[in-house]
């Protein structure tokens, strides 16, 4: 993976499993279908109810709209992917992700409070999981998913021995 | 918690000292007066009247009836008399063996338990009513973002207080087996006067929202001719004087003093509380000045702690005030108190350029040591860029911003808890990035704005590090075998845990 300018120097990131392109394609067909359908209501009646309001173009070019912006996130969506990393270092957890927006978060193993494995229906279809970390900052967004179950179990094992070791009080 | 091993605490606690306590008997009357007033208006009002007028108790064309009411009268006071009695009979609490265990309810039971070095700061609270009758409510905060306070309500003022010694003496792990500590003397630091609380009040940043918009309404109803906006306004006013009274009241009387088991704040018109934070327990400080306030060279301090929570509520509000309004030296004394080692040779002139240091135009490297935002970025932050910064001591990590809004965030190394790098597009165009440490919910919620990319990173990195150093050399808590509250709830009747 190309290291991004705001990656600490030295880092070796491991991506997650490629199929997790495939729940985020789920996932944006799911939420598309339903908003264009939602949206392109207005449509539908002016066209067979009679409305008068709003205007025909008006009532096409919000769906569309919509449609357009969510077909650019569609094509995003294997970057995305392909941009989220993350890297076990000796003290800490490195989780990267993101490409016009990139963000990446380090988490003390010895803050770590719980490690949760959370797995969806579309997820499970693919032998993949999503791992959680918690710590006392609600501000922690610390997710990573689309790993197989077997590096979930894995990390989650490895996460809580360690953290286990380097525990330390608030 | 299972409950054998809540049977085998037990036994060991009788051997240290077993006493289980019951709070002042008069608890639950203070808690429930509203109600039985009620009963007793609602059901006595007409008796009453007439003894007033000087007639006969009971009204004779009636003669069949008050005997009832007052008999229904009578029972149900009866009834919520013993309900009383008996939840101050069944309200009990321990002090032991690094424990303080509250039971409640005869019905559906509750043990609630805390550990004593997880608490994280306590307070003894006394509302109008229990002030004048001479009682208080102790209440301490564990770190779960302040769901789950422990509350002993209430207790004669003075067995509070030694109360509260006795817990803090054994939170530091002070006190001996031999039980009671003494009261830990105090030493006054900062306090407000009542008259600088209300000229904070009024040239707050409220003040200028309210007296913009009370133009804004005056000129729209002249323009309309209209002066229904007006009448309109008055509820808005009456909502505004009741948040300004909160603030005074809350605020009024604020003092901080510093004693061996913590720093104690005092604080309240009508309800008075008073706050100990034991040392080691701020998670991050905040000091900030609103233009209007430079005139008069005011700041306020805010904190996160663990206990606290970050809730909207009023009383969060006040408790996560370290100082409502204070001058340059009286920030620096509470600032020496909740970092008493800033980890650099001359804090106060490091504070002082975090407060309102300003880097120089050209670019000749941090004068007063703090790393600013680059030239090339100024574009993104015309008017803070030049505040923007960051500085790394031993100890701690200052971040401050804000050209017109002075802030000067303060979080020490071994608080940290996760940190993120952020880039977006724009910022990537100008070779700079943000940094947001994470940390316990509160007021304060530090973020270092468009560092140089270069100095970020190299920050990112070496926080990580010296966070992990800190946390190491911080051995006094120890690691907790147990999570520092439990709750158990079990009902006499199985089904009830059936239906919920």
């Amino acid at each position: 993976m190309r290291t991004a300018a705001i990656d600490p120097p030295g880092v070796q990131w491991l991506k997650v499993s490629p199929k997790y392109v495939t729940v985020r394609l789920v996932e944006w067909a799911v939420g598309t279908l339903l908003l264009v359908a939602v949206l392109a209501l207005p449509l539908v009646f002016v066209q067979f109810a009679g409305w008068q309001w709003p205007p025909l173009w008006l009532a096409i070019a919000v769906p569309g709209l919509v449609l357009i912006v969510a077909l650019w996130r569609l094509v995003l969506i294997p970057r995305q992917v392909r941009a989220i990393g993350y890297a076990e270092r000796d003290d800490d957890l490195l989780i990267r992700r993101g490409i016009f927006f990139q963000r990446t978060l380090v988490v003390p193993y010895g803050r770590m409070q719980y490690v949760d494995v959370a797995v969806g229906p579309v997820e499970r279809a693919l032998g993949l999981c999503t791992v959680k970390l918690h710590t006392a900052a609600a501000g922690t967004h610390a997710h990573l998913p689309g790993l197989p179950t077997a590096e979930g179990a894995r990390l989650r094992e490895q996460l809580s021995a360690r953290g286990e070791a380097r525990l330390a009080g608030l | 918690m299972s409950l054998k091993g809540s049977q085998a605490a037990g036994s060991a606690v009788h051997t240290v000292d077993a006493g289980w306590h019951r709070v002042h008997p008069a608890s639950p009357f203070v808690r429930g007066w509203v109600g039985l007033v009620a009963v007793v208006y609602f059901f006595g009002r007409d008796a009453f009247e007439r003894m007033l007028q000087g007639r006969s108790l009971v009204d004779p064309h009636f003669n069949a009836r008050v005997p009832w009411l007052l008999a229904g009268g009578g029972a149900v006071l009866l009834l919520a008399v013993g309900g009383f009695l008996l939840s101050w009979y069944f309200y009990r609490y321990q002090v032991a063996e690094g424990y303080v265990r509250v039971n409640t309810g005869f019905l559906f039971k509750q043990q609630r338990q805390a550990r004593l070095d997880r608490v994280q700061a306590i307070d003894i609270v006394q509302p109008l009513l229990p002030r004048i009758l001479g009682l208080a409510e102790l209440k301490f905060d564990v770190a779960d973002a302040g769901r789950s306070a422990v509350r002993l309500s209430y207790l004669p003022l003075e067995q509070a207080k030694q109360l509260r010694a006795t817990i803090l003496a054994r939170a530091a792990g002070v006190a001996g087996v031999d039980g009671v500590a003494p009261v830990a003397p105090e030493q006054l630091v900062v306090s407000v006067p009542p008259s600088r609380l209300l000229g904070s009040l009024l040239l707050s940043e409220h003040t200028v929202a309210i007296v913009l918009g009370a133009a804004a309404s005056v000129a729209l109803s002249v323009y309309t001719d209209n002066d229904a906006i007006l009448l309109a306004v008055i509820p808005a006013f009456l909502g505004i004087g009741a948040a300004y009274w909160g603030s005074f009241n809350k605020g009024y009387n604020f003092s901080a003093a510093i004693s061996p088991d913590g720093i104690r704040f005092r604080y309240g018109l009508l309800d008075t509380r008073v706050q100990t934070l034991p040392p080691g327990r701020i998670q991050a400080v905040k000091v900030t000045q609103p233009p209007i306030w430079r005139i008069f060279g005011w700041y306020r301090i805010h904190v996160n702690v663990a206990g606290y929570g970050g809730g909207e509520r009023h009383e969060h509000a006040a408790r996560t005030t370290l100082l409502p309004v204070g001058r340059k030296a009286e920030v620096m004394r509470m600032l020496s108190l909740v970092l008493p080692d800033p980890g650099v040779d001359q804090p106060e002139r490091v504070f002082s350029a975090g407060l309102e240091g300003l880097a120089p135009r050209g670019q000749t490297g941090p004068l007063d040591g703090f790393v600013t935002t680059p030239r090339r970025a100024w574009l993104l932050a015309p008017l803070g860029w030049r505040r923007n910064g960051f500085l790394s001591t031993r100890t701690a990590l200052l971040l401050r911003s804000g050209r017109w809004w002075h802030a000067l965030v303060i979080v020490p190394h071994q608080r940290t808890q996760s940190m993120t790098l952020q880039q977006g597009p724009l910022a990537r165009l100008f070779g700079v990035a943000d940094l947001v440490l994470h940390t316990t919910a509160g007021p304060v919620s530090p973020r270092l704005f468009q560092a140089g990319v270069e100095q970020a990173v190299e920050l990112f990195d070496q926080q990580a590090a010296s966070a992990r150093e800190a946390r190491q050399h911080e051995s006094r808590e120890q690691l907790p075998a147990q999570p520092p509250i439990s709750i158990q709830q079990k009902s006499i009747q199985e089904e009830a845990h059936h239906h919920g």
